[in-house]
């Protein structure tokens, strides 16, 4: 059993619905925020997700980032080292999809190479009349950006565990990798290596 | 007056603080005396780890296998409770991928009761430490 621990990055636009997916997720639908209130800086939220079919969880600290700050410098030290990423837009606004490159960027300078899981979302699926973002175009700009792709609407309570339990998922298989190459590394039990060398101690 | 390795379950050290565990990996991994098993960090840095030996003794050099690691700093208390620590030496590790870090710190002697490892950064989300070796005399507290 284990308890991985992962620092997760929401971002886009203001007003997408971040911080409401946010509270839905972490008072588990208990609450819909109706009055809109503007996130500054970053809000930290921890709730500890299981990974279906283990004993094992990942605690997510969520830093639910202000969407007004795409160009603030103050975010790059918020979020140093991410673990996992949530980009999320509304699809009834066109700029709020556009702009998730510039977000998926932004975080992209801060892993300096690493990869992490991520996730892009489309909120407000209930507005059905106002939709102008289709499922089909920003699935496919997620394939291509290397992320999952999920449709929520925190209003309908619909979807709005899904990016988290994605983003724990991919995490987890991450972490299993990487274990199974720290195993690999020790597999030179033959010859004078460093390893067996120091063993003599 | 043979050295001796004193991070070793055997000798009598303890790993009394971790701050990831995954049962599979325990931090008991890093003083077993064996380069293939390993203790796993589970998330965010930093690490760390602190080892007691539950005596004094006079280390010259330390040795650290490791996986991933990027900036380590290492730390030194010579009281009996594991407070008041002293920095020893701070250092960014080098990696080539698919190869085990073998880092060796000389120093002229120098007494410990404990001795604590900040991993600050990493190159990957996770990094593995196999094994940690301290040599030196023992002496009586």
């Amino acid at each position: 059993m284990v308890k991985l621990a992962a620092k997760c990055i929401v971002a886009g636009d203001p007003a997408v619905g971040k911080s409401a997916l946010v509270q839905m997720f972490c008072n588990d639908g208990a609450h819909f925020q109706k009055n809109y209130t503007l996130t500054t800086g970053v809000e930290l939220l921890v709730k500890t997700v299981p990974v279906p079919e283990t004993s094992d969880s990942v605690e997510l600290f969520i830093f639910d980032s202000a969407g007004m700050e795409l160009f603030s410098e103050m975010l790059d030290k918020l979020w140093e080292q991410p673990n996992a990423a949530c980009i999320v837009y509304d699809v009834t606004n066109e700029q709020s999809f556009n702009n998730c490159a510039k977000w998926l960027e932004k975080l992209r300078t801060q892993t300096s190479g690493v990869h992490i899981p991520g996730v892009l979302v489309g909120n407000k699926t209930d507005l059905i009349d106002r939709r102008v973002v289709e499922q089909k175009q920003a699935q496919e700009w997620a394939e291509t950006s290397g992320l999952e792709y999920c449709e929520i609407s925190v209003k309908e309570m619909e979807n709005y565990e899904v990016p988290f339990h994605i983003l724990a998922n991919s995490f987890h298989q991450l972490y299993k990798e990487k274990v199974e190459i720290f195993h690999s590394l020790v597999n030179w039990k033959t010859g004078a290596n460093q390893a067996t060398d120091i063993k003599d101690l | 007056m043979r050295s001796t390795n004193f991070c070793l379950s055997t000798e009598g050290a303890d790993v009394i603080l971790a701050t990831s565990s995954d049962e599979k990996y325990p931090p008991e991994n890093i003083i077993d005396g064996q380069s293939e098993t390993f203790w796993t960090t589970t998330g965010m840095f930093p690490q760390e780890f602190v080892i007691c030996f539950h005596k004094c003794v006079i280390i010259s050099k330390l040795t650290i296998q490791c996986y991933l690691v990027q900036t380590l700093r290492i730390e030194k208390s010579m009281s009996k409770d594991p407070v008041d620590f002293e920095h020893c030496i701070e250092k960014d590790l080098e990696y080539k991928e698919g190869e085990l870090q073998t880092e060796e710190f000389s120093f002229p002697e120098f007494q410990a009761t404990h001795l604590r490892f900040i991993i600050l950064s990493a190159f990957d989300t996770f990094v593995s430490v196999h094994r940690v070796i301290a040599e030196g005399i023992a002496q009586d507290i």
